[in-house]
Parts: C-alpha cells; structure tokens; sequence
C-alpha cells in the first residue's frame, strides 16, 4: 500500500506520527525533555533521535539544548509550521474517511 | 534502529486515525500523573479522616479534635503526595507555558486552604462544637470541589472536573443535613469515589501502556 498523495510523507510513518501527535498533545508553547518524550513513546533513545532528525529538517520540531542547574537538558517542540502540517494531515485523513 | 523500517510502513486512514487517538489518549492519561497518587490518596484521606468525624459524631467515642486531627494531616499529605505524583510524571518533563500553569493552581491550592485557616480559626470558637466540625468539613471540601472543576476547566479533562461537581453536591447536601450526615457523605461518597476513581484509571492506563 502507498500513501494517498494528499498526505505529508514525512508524518505519513507511524513512529513519526506518533511523535508529532504527542508532541501536539503537549499544546502550543510547551516543550518536552528528551528522556520524557522518549518514555511517553515507549521507544528507543536511538529510533527516536532518527526520527527527530527527520521531522527537524522538514522545520516540523525544534530541538533546544541547554542547561538545567547543571546538567544538559534537550527539549523537543513542534514548531509552528510543525503544528499546521500536523492539523493539516489529519484533516487530510478525516476527509478521506468522510468524516468532516 | 530494530524497528524502524516496519515503522516505515504507510497506514490505512482508518488506522491513522485509530493511532491518533491512542496516542493522544495515552499522552493525556500519562500528563495526568500516576491516578493511584493523584486520586486514591485523596480518596484515603476522605474516607479516614471523615469516616473518624462520622464516628465522633454518630458514636461519640473519639474527640472532635482527634477526628480533625486525623483528617487534615491526611489531606496535607494527599495534597504533597498528589503534587509530587504530578511533579514526577510526565508533566514534570514538560516546560513552557503548562508548566506556569500548574505552578499558579498549585499556588490556589495554597492560598484557597489559608483563606479557610484564617476563617475557621475566626469563626470556629463562636459555633457549638458538631457545627463548628462541620464548619471546617464544607469550608475545606469546597476548596477541594471548586479547585477540582477549575483544573477540569483547565486542563480540559471532564473527568476531574465532574468528580469537582460530585463534591460539590455532597458537600452542599452535608451542609444542609447536619454534621453527621456530612461527614458520612464526604467519606464514603467522596472518599470512596476517588478512592475507586484512582483505581480504575491506574488499571486502564496499566491496560493501555
């Protein structure tokens, strides 16, 4: 099976999807650390980081690294453009189940 | 790297939806906290501390005071435990303008139970001593019932925010039976709620995770 051509092929994966929905979740200007979106997602700290790359360079997440007290903290977030691709997709897909 | 090229595999509309869904499911229930420490340990804290001022006033053979100083030390606790259930949870990962937001409903909690300390001590000596009882009980449920369906409200989880209307009912039904009735409604009715309410989430989390 092949993706419907309406669909973002980048969201279109379900790891990755599965990330941008759960970074959506989080609401507009919140940010998740690494560790805690990785136990969110039940995946691997590897696994994750690819994906994260992926939707990085499509502008859809922005990873900020910086320091808490001491120790160095990674925090992921939907960028703007990330939220509206992802609003988009699943508008895409409720049209393709009749379901707007 | 395992799982990646399956996880590559295109979905189905209908799975795609079906996976939202989940996942945003999940995401809500797991920033929610773990409900044992959220919800049962206030549930405990009810059903002891009121169950104790039930039995002072339908049997007499506890104090007023030893009935109090059950129930407000348990509700301090339940309000530690539930704060660093959220603290500890996924919440807790999270930064940004959420976070500002539990921080000033924390602050209400706060400031909701000082209000009811100032009252309380004010009024309390002028009251016979069931009415005075019952004074504290509605005064700190009512913190508890309007403070719930404002996180509700909030968070936009109706479920906190229909267990705060509970509450509030009981509490506005105790207020007008008496002491007695009051105390028994607070613990088995919203005690024993929150108490089962806890229980079922944690299993179905458990279910889901």
């Amino acid at each position: 099976m092949t993706a419907p051509r309406d669909l973002d092929p980048v969201i279109h994966a379900q790891a990755r999807l599965r990330v941008m929905t759960t970074l959506n979740a989080l609401g507009e200007e919140n940010q998740i650390t690494f560790p805690g979106l990785k136990d969110l997602l039940g995946m691997t700290a590897g696994n994750l980081s690819v994906h994260l790359t992926k939707l990085e360079e499509a502008g859809y997440v922005e990873i900020v690294k910086t320091h808490r007290v001491r120790t160095p903290v990674t925090y992921v977030a939907l960028t703007r453009q990330g939220r509206r691709a992802f609003e988009d997709y699943t508008a895409a897909i409720r049209e393709l189940l009749d379901l707007t | 790297m395992d799982r990646l090229e399956d996880d590559e595999r295109p979905l189905s509309p209908e799975e795609t939806l079906r996976l939202i869904e989940e996942q945003q499911a999940r995401t809500s229930m797991r920033l929610g906290g773990d409900p044992l420490m959220i919800y049962t340990s206030w549930g405990v804290a009810w059903l002891a501390g009121f169950g104790a001022l039930f039995v002072h006033y339908a049997y007499g053979s506890i104090t007023q005071n030893m009935a109090l100083a059950v129930l407000f030390p348990l509700m301090i606790l339940a309000m530690a435990i539930s704060s660093f259930a959220q603290r500890k949870g996924a919440a807790g990962q999270v930064r940004g303008e959420s976070s500002v937001r539990g921080t000033m409903y924390g602050f209400a909690w706060a400031f909701g139970f000082a209000c009811m300390g100032a009252l309380g001590t004010r009024l309390s000596p002028l009251l016979p001593p069931d009415e005075s009882g019952l004074l504290w009980g509605v005064m700190s449920m009512t913190i508890v019932a309007v403070l719930y369906m404002a996180g509700g409200a909030i968070w936009r989880v109706p479920m906190m925010f229909f267990l705060g209307a509970g509450v509030a009912v009981l509490n506005v039904i105790g207020a007008v039976g008496g002491p007695g009735l009051h105390a028994l409604l607070m613990s088995v009715g919203a005690g024993g709620g929150f108490a089962v309410v806890g229980v079922v989430q944690w299993w179905r989390q458990r279910d889901r995770a």
